[in-house]
């Protein structure tokens, strides 16, 4: 079965039911349960996370290995019983992107990621020593050269 | 707010499945262990918040195309 959504950022999107992902405790912070990834441009690192119960909510995400190879999700054995998920690297892993005018300004999530499996997704805090709330997405080349 | 004086040892009962105990008051801190529900989620308030307004700023990135990244920077 497919539904239409008018996306206020988008316009009209053709959701498959198959693709929405259920939150069942939904994003912290933000209401609604119902989510789909929708790309726009093949080559952009960029997904949205879209609601499906509001047209008016999408946030950015991003595959944070393709940026911090090194990343690594560490969930407490509490919330990994809880979630029903032995081990995150089973996950398909996306980090909320705080999008800004200036690429230097872009920040991400890596404390707490939002790991998707069957269906299913969560945004889980990371217990991984270095996984800051405010991440720089881009470096300053002076800074990588340092 | 409700408040509850408790002592170390004992429990307040939120509903029908949800317990807080106080187990330890030590210097300036409590330690509080929580049972609930697999469905209810429990987080560190500060924390919480920090991730909330992340996920609001998330929401509302500015109109148009995010910038296209020729190659992703990999540290």
């Amino acid at each position: 079965m497919t539904q239409s959504l008018e996306s206020s950022r988008f316009g009209r999107l053709a959701i498959d039911d198959e693709a929405v992902i259920e939150f069942p405790n939904g994003l912290i912070g933000l209401g609604g349960t119902r989510y789909v990834l929708v790309g726009r441009d093949q080559d952009s690192p960029f997904l949205w996370l879209h609601s499906v119960e509001d047209p008016t909510l999408a946030l950015p995400v991003t595959n944070p290995f393709r940026f911090f190879s090194d990343y690594e999700v560490v969930l407490s054995d509490a919330e990994a019983e809880r979630l029903g998920i032995a081990d995150p690297e089973t996950c398909d892993v996306w980090v909320t992107v705080r999008a800004a005018e200036r690429p230097e300004d872009f920040r991400v999530n890596l404390r707490a990621p939002i790991l998707v499996t069957g269906g299913r997704g969560h945004q889980v805090i990371n217990d991984a020593e270095h996984a800051p709330v405010q991440m720089p997405l881009f470096a300053p080349i002076a800074a990588e050269a340092a | 707010m409700l408040m509850i004086t408790r002592r170390a040892g004992e429990r307040i009962v939120l509903g029908e499945d949800i317990v807080l105990e106080v187990v330890d008051i030590g210097h300036g801190q409590v330690r509080i262990g929580i049972e609930a529900p697999k469905s209810v989620p429990v987080y560190r308030e500060e924390l919480w918040a920090a991730i909330k307004a992340e996920n609001e700023a998330a929401a509302h990135a500015p109109a148009g195309p995010l910038p296209a990244v020729q190659e992703p920077v990999t540290r």
